[in-house]
């Protein structure tokens, strides 16, 4: 297998990708088939984001994927989306973060690392997207009282998504498809 | 093999009206993106009305220039009711909470941003195609570690959506009704349903698509030969000019007459 710079191969950068594209993809469609801003879409959209992240980390085992995984969704966000600047230091702050959770346990077999990585993400992701909607909306506090609900709730969803992720690995490895 | 069949397909349906609208404006794809780019860091530092305005206003001009109405309207109108919604929420928490104020006023500078973004975003979705959107991509001269997942993924999006459609179609075939209304009634069984297929659809495209990279020899310090060469032409370096010139009269707006419409929104 090929090796690029100290740690990808190339099959391992094509999940990558190939997962950047599907959370953003689902996402994306979960949110519109809902119809905007409902709670039940935004745990749900939550929920496929987290079980990607951590069916992914579990998929590619090396120290950096997350951050990678965060660098290349903000690049494409950033320059196809037009995502904000702003949500660059918030997002890549929390993979460092994650990443440094999963640091001292990166060699172990299982999907703990990967669960303790997307746990780590969502909460700093979370916490530090509430500080950038500050940002957004400093004309009118009144807008950030209606934001943080939507934050809270799509956090419980991400909390769902770790456990459909730990499943999901399960079932994978299961069928051959995740292996040690 | 399966999916670069089938995003032949997709982009040759769905990219015919932006290959010609593409034509029309003749611009690289790398300007539009520092449009983008440029907005949606100009539009978050000017906090003022007139800045905000002025930067609405060209922008707007920006979004028309493609010519896609349709599609612009259709974009406007969803904004439109989810603005209304963030209206109506802000509204009743100024009456639960007197302290927090409500005037529409402060809505504006919010919304005025996210229109903004809106006229940026839309002109690169419309007018671009994949293969442009690669060809732009490894002009930015990106790390490989990044080239490659970047355009895995911008390349994957249609086949996605294709596997998406799929597998609606399937379930349909099977009898379960896929809608708004189902979402609310039965969210996980949905999620389950739809996701689940997909998941193993994905993984097996990655598989299939990191052997065919390996086998291909694509690796870090390795030359590639883009399939069409991206043409910087004078238009495109107008339009970045343009738009550095809109975002520095946005900024001098804000700083001469920014502070008063600010202070006359607080209040």
């Amino acid at each position: 297998m090929t090796r690029l710079f100290p740690r990808w191969s190339a099959q391992e950068l094509v999940v990558v990708g190939v997962f950047a594209a599907a959370s953003k993809v689902s996402t994306l469609l979960i949110a519109l088939a809902g119809g905007g801003m409902n709670p039940v879409s935004l745990m749900g959209k939550n929920l496929v984001f987290t079980t990607l992240l951590v069916v992914m980390l579990c998929k590619v085992r090396r120290p950096g994927t997350l951050f990678l995984f965060t660098v290349i969704n903000i690049i494409v966000s950033m320059l196809l989306l037009g995502a904000s600047v702003t949500l660059i230091p918030p997002m890549l702050m929390a993979a460092l973060v994650a990443e440094a959770a999963i640091w001292p346990r990166r060699h172990a077999s299982g999907a703990a690392n990967a669960l303790i990585g997307a746990a780590v993400f969502d909460f700093v992701s979370k916490a530090l997207s509430l500080g950038v909607s500050w940002l957004f909306m400093r004309e009118n506090p009144a807008l950030m009282v209606m934001v943080v609900p939507f934050v809270v709730i799509g956090y419980f969803g991400s909390l769902g998504g770790l456990f459909s992720g730990v499943r999901a690995v399960r079932e994978l490895r299961h069928a051959g498809i995740i292996r040690e | 093999m399966r999916a670069s069949f089938v995003n032949r397909e997709w982009t040759g349906k769905a990219g015919q009206g932006s290959a010609d609208t593409g034509n029309v404006v003749g611009l690289d794809v790398r300007s539009r993106m520092f449009v983008t780019l440029l907005a949606s860091v100009v539009t978050v530092i000017i906090s003022s009305f007139e800045g905000q305005a002025v930067l609405f206003v060209a922008s707007l001009i920006y979004a028309l220039s493609v010519r896609r109405f349709r599609a612009l309207a259709a974009a406007y109108a969803v904004m439109a009711i989810m603005m209304l919604v963030a209206a109506l929420c802000s509204w009743g928490i100024s009456r639960a909470v007197p302290s927090m104020p409500f005037s529409p006023e402060s809505l504006a500078v919010p919304f005025m941003r996210g229109a903004v973004m809106l006229n940026v975003v839309l002109p690169l979705a419309l007018t671009c195609r994949v293969q442009a959107l690669l060809t732009a991509l490894k002009g930015l001269r990106l790390p490989f570690c990044i080239y490659l997942p970047g355009a895995v993924m911008i390349r994957f999006i249609p086949t996605f959506m294709n596997d998406v459609k799929q597998v609606a179609e399937t379930l349909k075939i099977r009898g379960c009704r896929l809608g708004p209304g189902e979402m609310f009634r039965h969210p996980l069984m949905m999620l389950r349903l739809l996701f689940t297929p997909l998941l193993f659809r994905s993984l097996r495209t990655s598989e299939e698509l990191g052997i065919a990279a390996e086998l291909k020899g694509l690796e870090a310090g390795g030359k590639f030969v883009p399939f069409r060469v991206s043409s910087w032409t004078a238009r495109d370096t107008q339009l970045v000019v343009l738009a550095i010139v809109v975002a520095v009269s946005a900024f001098a707006c804000h700083l001469m007459w920014g502070d008063a419409s600010s202070m006359s929104a607080m209040r």
